[in-house]
Protein backbone atom coordinates (compact mmCIF):
# COMPACT_ATOMS: atom_id res chain seq x y z
CA UNK A 1 0.00 0.00 0.00
CA UNK A 2 2.55 2.24 0.99
CA UNK A 3 4.75 1.21 -2.16
CA UNK A 4 1.95 1.99 -4.47
CA UNK A 5 0.98 5.81 -3.39
CA UNK A 6 4.89 6.26 -3.49
CA UNK A 7 4.48 5.24 -6.45
CA UNK A 8 1.80 7.23 -7.88
CA UNK A 9 3.28 10.71 -5.97
CA UNK A 10 6.78 9.68 -8.21
CA UNK A 11 3.93 9.47 -11.20
CA UNK A 12 2.83 12.99 -10.31
CA UNK A 13 5.60 14.50 -9.47
CA UNK A 14 7.21 13.43 -13.26
CA UNK A 15 4.48 14.88 -15.09
CA UNK A 16 4.75 17.99 -13.01
CA UNK A 17 8.60 18.22 -14.44
CA UNK A 18 7.15 17.03 -17.74
CA UNK A 19 5.14 19.68 -18.04
CA UNK A 20 7.62 22.65 -16.38
CA UNK A 21 10.19 21.19 -18.43
CA UNK A 22 8.53 21.39 -21.90
CA UNK A 23 7.26 25.28 -20.90
CA UNK A 24 10.49 26.13 -19.87
CA UNK A 25 11.43 24.79 -22.98
CA UNK A 26 8.89 26.65 -24.62
CA UNK A 27 10.10 30.02 -23.21
CA UNK A 28 13.56 29.60 -23.96
CA UNK A 29 12.99 28.53 -27.33
CA UNK A 30 10.54 31.14 -27.98
CA UNK A 31 13.13 33.83 -26.63
CA UNK A 32 16.09 31.97 -28.96
CA UNK A 33 13.68 32.42 -31.90
CA UNK A 34 11.63 35.89 -31.35
CA UNK A 35 13.63 38.89 -31.73
CA UNK A 36 12.36 42.61 -31.33
CA UNK A 37 11.45 45.24 -33.23
CA UNK A 38 14.18 48.29 -33.55
CA UNK A 39 11.52 50.41 -32.48
CA UNK A 40 10.60 48.51 -29.52
CA UNK A 41 14.27 48.09 -28.51
CA UNK A 42 14.76 51.96 -28.73
CA UNK A 43 12.14 52.21 -26.14
CA UNK A 44 12.81 49.77 -23.87
CA UNK A 45 16.61 51.13 -23.43
CA UNK A 46 15.23 54.35 -22.88
CA UNK A 47 12.91 53.05 -20.17
CA UNK A 48 15.37 51.06 -19.38
CA UNK A 49 18.03 54.43 -18.38
CA UNK A 50 14.99 57.32 -18.54
CA UNK A 51 12.47 54.97 -15.71
CA UNK A 52 15.07 53.07 -13.56
CA UNK A 53 14.49 53.86 -9.92
CA UNK A 54 17.35 56.24 -10.39
CA UNK A 55 16.83 57.38 -13.67
CA UNK A 56 19.08 58.98 -15.92
CA UNK A 57 19.62 60.45 -19.36
CA UNK A 58 20.34 58.17 -22.46
CA UNK A 59 22.15 58.74 -26.12
CA UNK A 60 21.73 55.90 -28.02
CA UNK A 61 24.41 55.70 -30.79
CA UNK A 62 25.35 53.48 -33.77
CA UNK A 63 21.66 51.84 -35.12
CA UNK A 64 20.96 55.35 -37.16
CA UNK A 65 21.28 54.17 -40.58
CA UNK A 66 18.75 51.24 -39.21
CA UNK A 67 15.35 51.60 -40.75
CA UNK A 68 13.94 48.19 -40.46
CA UNK A 69 16.10 45.77 -38.23
CA UNK A 70 14.50 42.81 -35.65
CA UNK A 71 16.96 42.72 -32.78
CA UNK A 72 18.26 39.54 -30.93
CA UNK A 73 15.95 39.29 -28.05
CA UNK A 74 17.93 36.57 -25.79
CA UNK A 75 20.52 39.45 -25.44
CA UNK A 76 17.78 42.46 -25.76
CA UNK A 77 16.91 41.41 -21.98
CA UNK A 78 20.10 40.88 -20.92
CA UNK A 79 20.85 44.54 -22.31
CA UNK A 80 17.84 46.41 -20.64
CA UNK A 81 19.77 44.66 -17.39
CA UNK A 82 22.63 46.26 -18.16
CA UNK A 83 21.76 49.99 -19.04
CA UNK A 84 19.29 49.79 -15.77
CA UNK A 85 22.29 48.40 -13.60
CA UNK A 86 24.72 51.23 -14.89
CA UNK A 87 22.02 53.94 -13.82
CA UNK A 88 22.25 52.36 -10.00
CA UNK A 89 26.08 52.83 -10.62
CA UNK A 90 27.61 55.70 -7.89
CA UNK A 91 28.44 58.72 -9.87
CA UNK A 92 27.08 57.96 -13.64
CA UNK A 93 25.27 60.81 -14.32
CA UNK A 94 24.09 59.92 -18.20
CA UNK A 95 24.31 56.76 -20.19
CA UNK A 96 26.19 56.79 -23.63
CA UNK A 97 25.10 53.94 -25.62
CA UNK A 98 27.10 53.01 -28.61
CA UNK A 99 26.37 49.68 -31.06
CA UNK A 100 29.62 49.08 -33.11
CA UNK A 101 30.29 46.19 -35.14
CA UNK A 102 31.21 42.67 -33.45
CA UNK A 103 33.56 41.77 -35.87
CA UNK A 104 35.28 44.71 -37.44
CA UNK A 105 34.73 44.02 -41.30
CA UNK A 106 31.55 44.06 -42.46
CA UNK A 107 30.51 43.47 -46.13
CA UNK A 108 27.81 44.92 -47.27
CA UNK A 109 25.82 44.90 -50.99
CA UNK A 110 25.81 47.85 -52.84
CA UNK A 111 22.56 48.76 -55.05
CA UNK A 112 22.95 50.96 -57.37
CA UNK A 113 19.50 51.84 -59.16
CA UNK A 114 18.49 53.82 -62.61
CA UNK A 115 15.11 55.29 -61.88
CA UNK A 116 12.69 56.61 -64.47
CA UNK A 117 11.00 59.80 -64.53
CA UNK A 118 7.63 57.75 -63.04
CA UNK A 119 9.93 56.43 -60.02
CA UNK A 120 10.35 53.28 -61.80
CA UNK A 121 13.54 50.74 -61.56
CA UNK A 122 14.94 50.81 -65.42
CA UNK A 123 18.46 49.19 -64.22
CA UNK A 124 20.38 48.09 -61.00
CA UNK A 125 23.84 47.36 -60.65
CA UNK A 126 24.88 45.13 -57.47
CA UNK A 127 28.03 45.28 -56.24
CA UNK A 128 30.04 44.41 -52.80
CA UNK A 129 31.56 46.87 -50.15
CA UNK A 130 33.60 45.76 -47.58
CA UNK A 131 33.85 48.18 -44.72
CA UNK A 132 36.68 48.74 -41.89
CA UNK A 133 35.41 49.77 -38.54
CA UNK A 134 37.69 51.08 -35.15
CA UNK A 135 36.86 48.36 -32.22
CA UNK A 136 35.93 48.59 -28.69
CA UNK A 137 39.00 50.00 -27.63
CA UNK A 138 38.27 53.43 -29.66
CA UNK A 139 35.47 53.68 -27.72
CA UNK A 140 36.93 53.13 -24.23
CA UNK A 141 40.09 55.21 -24.25
CA UNK A 142 39.24 56.90 -20.92
CA UNK A 143 37.56 54.22 -19.45
CA UNK A 144 39.55 51.48 -17.28
CA UNK A 145 36.57 49.55 -15.33
CA UNK A 146 35.37 47.50 -18.08
CA UNK A 147 33.36 43.93 -17.46
CA UNK A 148 33.18 41.88 -20.74
CA UNK A 149 29.99 40.14 -21.05
CA UNK A 150 30.16 39.39 -24.62
CA UNK A 151 30.04 35.10 -25.28
CA UNK A 152 32.75 34.29 -27.81
CA UNK A 153 32.36 35.16 -31.36
CA UNK A 154 29.60 32.92 -33.16
CA UNK A 155 27.95 31.93 -29.42
CA UNK A 156 24.49 33.81 -28.56
CA UNK B 1 66.75 41.05 -18.82
CA UNK B 2 66.37 40.52 -22.47
CA UNK B 3 65.90 43.23 -24.60
CA UNK B 4 64.10 43.97 -27.71
CA UNK B 5 65.65 46.73 -30.75
CA UNK B 6 63.41 48.00 -33.29
CA UNK B 7 62.45 50.86 -35.76
CA UNK B 8 59.90 52.99 -34.84
CA UNK B 9 57.80 55.60 -36.64
CA UNK B 10 55.73 58.13 -34.44
CA UNK B 11 52.34 59.17 -35.47
CA UNK B 12 52.38 62.78 -37.09
CA UNK B 13 54.21 64.96 -39.07
CA UNK B 14 57.39 63.05 -40.75
CA UNK B 15 59.34 65.14 -43.30
CA UNK B 16 56.19 66.92 -44.09
CA UNK B 17 54.38 64.06 -45.06
CA UNK B 18 51.63 62.85 -42.19
CA UNK B 19 52.07 59.41 -40.51
CA UNK B 20 48.44 58.22 -38.76
CA UNK B 21 49.48 56.16 -36.47
CA UNK B 22 52.78 54.70 -34.90
CA UNK B 23 54.18 52.35 -36.91
CA UNK B 24 56.61 49.95 -35.24
CA UNK B 25 59.30 47.49 -37.56
CA UNK B 26 60.76 44.76 -35.85
CA UNK B 27 63.52 42.19 -37.12
CA UNK B 28 62.62 38.44 -36.49
CA UNK B 29 66.30 37.88 -35.10
CA UNK B 30 65.64 40.26 -32.79
CA UNK B 31 62.53 38.75 -31.44
CA UNK B 32 64.00 34.96 -31.39
CA UNK B 33 67.17 36.85 -30.08
CA UNK B 34 65.54 37.92 -26.63
CA UNK B 35 63.79 34.70 -26.46
CA UNK B 36 60.09 35.29 -26.56
CA UNK B 37 57.27 34.64 -29.42
CA UNK B 38 56.26 36.86 -31.95
CA UNK B 39 52.94 37.83 -29.77
CA UNK B 40 54.87 38.58 -26.51
CA UNK B 41 57.05 40.90 -28.52
CA UNK B 42 54.18 42.96 -29.92
CA UNK B 43 52.47 42.88 -26.35
CA UNK B 44 55.53 44.86 -24.93
CA UNK B 45 56.12 47.29 -27.65
CA UNK B 46 52.21 47.84 -27.71
CA UNK B 47 52.83 48.47 -24.04
CA UNK B 48 55.20 51.74 -24.70
CA UNK B 49 52.94 53.36 -26.95
CA UNK B 50 50.03 55.95 -25.51
CA UNK B 51 47.91 55.88 -29.23
CA UNK B 52 47.00 53.43 -31.91
CA UNK B 53 50.62 51.66 -33.47
CA UNK B 54 51.06 49.22 -36.03
CA UNK B 55 53.57 46.50 -35.86
CA UNK B 56 55.13 43.92 -38.15
CA UNK B 57 57.86 41.43 -37.55
CA UNK B 58 59.94 41.34 -40.67
CA UNK B 59 61.89 37.94 -41.34
CA UNK B 60 64.90 38.96 -43.08
CA UNK B 61 65.72 35.05 -43.87
CA UNK B 62 62.63 33.98 -45.97
CA UNK B 63 61.46 35.52 -49.53
CA UNK B 64 57.75 36.79 -50.55
CA UNK B 65 56.44 38.35 -53.53
CA UNK B 66 55.64 42.02 -54.45
CA UNK B 67 52.02 42.74 -55.39
CA UNK B 68 52.75 42.33 -59.50
CA UNK B 69 54.56 39.16 -58.54
CA UNK B 70 58.21 40.29 -58.07
CA UNK B 71 60.25 37.61 -55.67
CA UNK B 72 62.05 39.65 -53.11
CA UNK B 73 63.93 38.74 -49.74
CA UNK B 74 62.41 39.17 -46.58
CA UNK B 75 58.77 40.07 -45.54
CA UNK B 76 56.50 40.54 -42.75
CA UNK B 77 55.23 37.32 -40.62
CA UNK B 78 53.59 38.35 -37.97
CA UNK B 79 51.43 41.26 -37.76
CA UNK B 80 49.34 43.20 -35.09
CA UNK B 81 47.80 46.26 -34.23
CA UNK B 82 46.92 48.00 -31.01
CA UNK B 83 45.55 51.16 -29.53
CA UNK B 84 46.57 52.55 -25.72
CA UNK B 85 48.73 49.17 -24.92
CA UNK B 86 45.92 46.73 -25.80
CA UNK B 87 45.91 44.27 -28.16
CA UNK B 88 42.14 43.43 -29.26
CA UNK B 89 42.05 39.63 -28.44
CA UNK B 90 39.96 38.54 -32.00
CA UNK B 91 41.23 40.65 -34.70
CA UNK B 92 44.73 42.39 -33.21
CA UNK B 93 47.04 39.75 -34.07
CA UNK B 94 47.74 37.72 -37.73
CA UNK B 95 50.70 35.22 -38.37
CA UNK B 96 51.20 34.67 -42.46
CA UNK B 97 50.91 30.98 -44.18
CA UNK B 98 54.36 29.30 -45.45
CA UNK B 99 53.54 28.54 -49.18
CA UNK B 100 55.47 24.77 -49.47
CA UNK B 101 58.02 24.36 -52.40
CA UNK B 102 55.84 22.12 -55.05
CA UNK B 103 55.63 21.46 -58.35
CA UNK B 104 52.04 21.93 -58.52
CA UNK B 105 52.80 25.51 -57.35
CA UNK B 106 54.73 26.63 -59.86
CA UNK B 107 52.81 25.24 -62.61
CA UNK B 108 49.78 27.49 -60.74
CA UNK B 109 51.59 30.38 -59.90
CA UNK B 110 54.24 30.77 -63.07
CA UNK B 111 55.63 33.95 -61.67
CA UNK B 112 57.03 31.35 -58.65
CA UNK B 113 60.15 30.18 -61.87
CA UNK B 114 61.96 33.07 -59.54
CA UNK B 115 62.34 31.08 -56.63
CA UNK B 116 64.54 28.08 -57.71
CA UNK B 117 66.69 30.70 -59.93
CA UNK B 118 67.12 32.93 -57.63
CA UNK B 119 66.37 32.17 -54.16
CA UNK B 120 66.30 28.57 -54.04
CA UNK B 121 66.10 26.50 -50.75
CA UNK B 122 64.39 29.77 -48.69
CA UNK B 123 61.03 29.72 -47.62
CA UNK B 124 58.08 31.84 -48.75
CA UNK B 125 55.45 33.98 -47.15
CA UNK B 126 52.87 36.13 -48.40
CA UNK B 127 49.36 36.57 -46.54
CA UNK B 128 47.62 34.62 -43.43
CA UNK B 129 45.65 30.80 -44.37
CA UNK B 130 41.93 32.82 -44.55
CA UNK B 131 41.37 29.71 -41.89
CA UNK B 132 42.75 31.34 -39.17
CA UNK B 133 41.36 34.63 -39.24
CA UNK B 134 37.99 35.16 -38.04
CA UNK B 135 38.12 38.74 -40.01
CA UNK B 136 36.10 37.33 -43.24
CA UNK B 137 37.92 39.45 -46.03
CA UNK B 138 40.87 41.55 -45.52
CA UNK B 139 44.13 40.61 -44.08
CA UNK B 140 43.88 43.45 -41.64
CA UNK B 141 44.34 43.41 -37.85
CA UNK B 142 42.41 45.81 -35.89
CA UNK B 143 42.77 47.35 -32.30
CA UNK B 144 40.80 50.14 -31.97
CA UNK B 145 41.67 53.11 -34.02
CA UNK B 146 44.44 51.28 -35.60
CA UNK B 147 44.16 48.95 -38.76
CA UNK B 148 47.28 47.10 -39.91
CA UNK B 149 46.28 45.78 -43.26
CA UNK B 150 46.69 43.47 -46.82
CA UNK B 151 49.11 41.44 -44.55
CA UNK B 152 50.72 44.94 -43.10
CA UNK B 153 51.58 46.81 -46.05
CA UNK B 154 48.97 49.59 -45.80
CA UNK B 155 48.45 50.78 -42.02
CA UNK B 156 45.41 53.46 -41.23
CA UNK B 157 44.02 55.20 -38.40
CA UNK B 158 40.03 54.30 -38.88
CA UNK B 159 38.87 57.12 -36.78
CA UNK B 160 40.99 59.84 -38.98
CA UNK B 161 40.94 57.75 -41.95
CA UNK B 162 44.53 59.10 -42.43
CA UNK B 163 45.85 56.44 -44.57
CA UNK B 164 49.79 55.24 -44.95
CA UNK B 165 51.08 52.77 -48.03
CA UNK B 166 54.52 49.91 -46.79
CA UNK B 167 55.38 48.36 -49.95
CA UNK B 168 57.09 45.17 -48.80
CA UNK B 169 60.56 46.17 -50.16
CA UNK B 170 59.74 49.61 -48.87
CA UNK B 171 59.73 47.59 -45.65
CA UNK B 172 62.90 45.54 -46.50
CA UNK B 173 64.83 48.90 -47.07
CA UNK B 174 63.73 50.10 -43.53
CA UNK B 175 65.33 46.22 -41.97
CA UNK B 176 68.12 46.87 -43.68
CA UNK B 177 68.90 50.41 -43.15
CA UNK B 178 68.84 50.63 -46.80
CA UNK B 179 67.79 53.85 -48.73
CA UNK B 180 63.58 54.48 -48.88
CA UNK B 181 61.81 57.17 -50.85
CA UNK B 182 58.96 58.99 -48.67
CA UNK B 183 56.62 60.71 -50.92
CA UNK B 184 52.80 60.80 -52.13
CA UNK B 185 51.70 57.13 -53.23
CA UNK B 186 49.81 58.82 -56.65
CA UNK B 187 48.27 57.42 -59.36
CA UNK B 188 50.76 55.22 -61.14
CA UNK B 189 51.26 53.21 -57.91
CA UNK B 190 47.65 53.65 -57.60
CA UNK B 191 46.99 51.89 -60.93
CA UNK B 192 50.21 49.74 -60.45
CA UNK B 193 49.30 48.03 -57.72
CA UNK B 194 46.14 46.62 -59.23
CA UNK B 195 48.10 44.21 -61.69
CA UNK B 196 48.72 41.75 -59.47
CA UNK B 197 49.35 37.91 -60.17
CA UNK B 198 47.25 35.06 -58.86
CA UNK B 199 48.29 33.53 -55.57
CA UNK B 200 47.30 31.67 -52.81
CA UNK B 201 46.92 33.23 -49.54
CA UNK B 202 48.33 36.17 -51.75
CA UNK B 203 49.35 39.37 -49.44
CA UNK B 204 45.99 41.18 -50.56
CA UNK B 205 43.65 38.03 -51.79
CA UNK B 206 43.45 34.42 -50.46
CA UNK B 207 42.68 32.59 -53.29
CA UNK B 208 43.75 33.30 -57.12
CA UNK B 209 41.05 35.40 -58.10
CA UNK B 210 43.06 37.53 -60.81
CA UNK B 211 44.57 35.77 -64.25
CA UNK B 212 47.61 37.86 -64.92
CA UNK B 213 47.42 40.74 -67.62
CA UNK B 214 44.06 41.52 -65.95
CA UNK B 215 43.31 44.38 -63.07
CA UNK B 216 42.14 43.69 -59.46
CA UNK B 217 40.71 47.07 -59.73
CA UNK B 218 38.28 47.34 -62.78
CA UNK B 219 38.03 50.71 -61.88
CA UNK B 220 38.49 52.32 -65.47
CA UNK B 221 39.70 55.80 -65.28
CA UNK B 222 38.97 55.79 -61.50
CA UNK B 223 41.82 53.06 -61.03
CA UNK B 224 44.61 56.41 -60.71
CA UNK B 225 42.68 57.86 -57.87
CA UNK B 226 42.57 55.15 -55.35
CA UNK B 227 45.72 55.28 -52.89
CA UNK B 228 46.88 58.43 -54.89
CA UNK B 229 47.01 61.41 -52.05
CA UNK B 230 48.19 58.45 -49.45
CA UNK B 231 51.88 58.82 -48.41
CA UNK B 232 53.82 56.09 -48.45
CA UNK B 233 57.65 54.66 -47.82
CA UNK B 234 58.84 52.51 -50.63
CA UNK B 235 62.64 51.26 -51.48
CA UNK B 236 64.42 53.23 -53.54
CA UNK B 237 63.97 52.68 -57.39
CA UNK B 238 67.45 51.47 -57.88
CA UNK B 239 66.38 48.56 -55.70
CA UNK B 240 63.08 48.06 -57.04
CA UNK B 241 65.22 47.89 -60.85
CA UNK B 242 67.44 45.08 -59.19
CA UNK B 243 64.78 43.30 -58.05
CA UNK B 244 62.32 43.71 -61.43
CA UNK B 245 65.69 42.75 -63.33
CA UNK B 246 66.34 39.21 -61.83
CA UNK B 247 62.41 38.71 -61.74
CA UNK B 248 62.88 39.31 -65.77
CA UNK B 249 65.97 37.42 -65.91
CA UNK B 250 64.56 34.29 -64.48
CA UNK B 251 62.19 34.35 -67.15
CA UNK B 252 59.43 35.68 -66.28
CA UNK B 253 56.61 37.66 -68.84
CA UNK B 254 55.33 41.04 -68.12
CA UNK B 255 51.32 40.87 -68.66
CA UNK B 256 51.48 36.86 -68.68
CA UNK B 257 54.06 35.65 -65.59
CA UNK B 258 54.52 38.50 -63.87
CA UNK B 259 52.37 41.21 -63.51
CA UNK B 260 52.18 44.28 -66.12
CA UNK B 261 52.46 46.86 -63.80
CA UNK B 262 53.98 50.48 -65.25
CA UNK B 263 56.93 49.62 -62.72
CA UNK B 264 58.10 45.91 -64.22
CA UNK B 265 56.64 47.34 -67.94
CA UNK B 266 59.43 50.27 -67.63
CA UNK B 267 61.94 47.91 -66.40
CA UNK B 268 61.23 45.40 -69.24
CA UNK B 269 61.37 48.13 -71.94
CA UNK B 270 64.70 49.64 -71.03
CA UNK B 271 65.91 45.70 -70.93
CA UNK B 272 64.25 44.86 -74.34
CA UNK B 273 62.32 42.42 -72.42
CA UNK B 274 58.95 41.10 -74.26
CA UNK B 275 55.50 42.23 -73.10
CA UNK B 276 52.77 40.12 -73.81
CA UNK B 277 50.13 42.31 -74.86
CA UNK B 278 47.97 40.16 -76.41
CA UNK B 279 47.39 38.80 -72.51
CA UNK B 280 46.55 42.16 -70.98
CA UNK B 281 43.17 42.69 -70.62
CA UNK B 282 41.05 45.42 -72.20
CA UNK B 283 40.47 46.55 -68.39
CA UNK B 284 43.92 46.87 -67.64
CA UNK B 285 44.80 48.37 -70.78
CA UNK B 286 42.33 51.11 -69.87
CA UNK B 287 43.60 51.56 -66.29
CA UNK B 288 47.30 51.48 -67.39
CA UNK B 289 46.64 53.59 -70.26
CA UNK B 290 44.89 56.59 -68.24
CA UNK B 291 48.39 57.35 -66.91
CA UNK B 292 50.30 56.80 -69.69
CA UNK B 293 50.92 53.38 -70.27
CA UNK B 294 49.27 53.05 -73.69
CA UNK B 295 49.93 49.95 -76.09
CA UNK B 296 51.89 52.62 -78.01
CA UNK B 297 53.97 53.35 -74.99
CA UNK B 298 54.60 49.81 -74.63
CA UNK B 299 55.78 49.39 -78.74
CA UNK B 300 57.48 52.36 -78.65
CA UNK B 301 61.45 52.10 -79.16
CA UNK B 302 63.75 52.99 -76.34
CA UNK B 303 67.42 52.45 -76.14
CA UNK B 304 68.21 48.95 -74.69
CA UNK B 305 70.37 49.42 -71.33
CA UNK B 306 72.15 46.95 -69.32
CA UNK B 307 71.21 45.77 -66.11
CA UNK B 308 73.83 48.01 -63.98
CA UNK B 309 72.34 51.00 -66.72
CA UNK B 310 68.88 50.57 -65.84
CA UNK B 311 69.53 50.24 -61.94
CA UNK B 312 72.29 53.69 -62.37
CA UNK B 313 69.24 55.70 -63.97
CA UNK B 314 66.87 53.83 -62.27
CA UNK B 315 64.83 57.47 -60.80
CA UNK B 316 64.46 58.73 -64.34
CA UNK B 317 63.73 54.74 -65.87
CA UNK B 318 60.61 53.68 -63.01
CA UNK B 319 58.02 56.02 -62.77
CA UNK B 320 55.52 56.57 -59.41
CA UNK B 321 55.64 58.66 -56.24
CA UNK B 322 54.82 62.38 -55.91
CA UNK B 323 56.42 64.92 -54.38
CA UNK B 324 59.09 61.68 -53.09
CA UNK B 325 62.21 62.28 -51.71
CA UNK B 326 65.29 59.76 -50.66
CA UNK B 327 66.63 58.87 -47.48
CA UNK B 328 68.73 57.07 -45.79
CA UNK B 329 66.62 55.00 -43.50
CA UNK B 330 68.86 55.75 -40.53
CA UNK B 331 68.33 59.56 -41.26
CA UNK B 332 64.78 58.84 -41.46
CA UNK B 333 63.52 56.35 -38.73
CA UNK B 334 65.24 55.49 -35.38
CA UNK B 335 65.83 52.99 -33.13
CA UNK B 336 64.06 51.85 -29.96
CA UNK B 337 65.28 49.75 -27.41
CA UNK B 338 62.78 48.04 -24.34
CA UNK B 339 63.52 45.36 -21.78
CA UNK B 340 61.13 43.09 -21.87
Amino acid sequence: MYLERYSVRIYELSFAFIVISLWTAERVFNMKLMHTKLPEFLEKMRVASEESSNPKPIKIRGLENLTSAKMQSLRTGRIEHAVREMTMKDGVERIEFQVIPRVPETMHTVIIKGVDKDGKAKSAILEVLNILHPTEEAYLLDCDDIEDRRPGIGRH
Amino acid sequence: MAKLTYKMIPEGMLEGKYVPLNIAFIDYREVKNAGVTPRQAFEAVAKTVDGPVGMNIFDQDVVTTTSDGVMVEGTVRFMAAADKGKINPDFGYLEMAEMPYSDELIKEEPHLIQWKKNYPGKRLFRGPDPATKIIPVHNVCISGRASNNNSATEMMNIVTMEEILLPILGQQQILRNGKVILGMTGGIISVGIGMIMPEKFGRVFPTRQFPAGETAHGSGPYAQTLKAHIPCIVADKAVLAENIIKCLEAGCIPGRTVGASPAVLSVARSMGVEIDMGNITDRAYEELGSVGFTKEWMQEKVDILTPEEIIARADEIIPGVVDGTKYNVPDLIKETTIEL
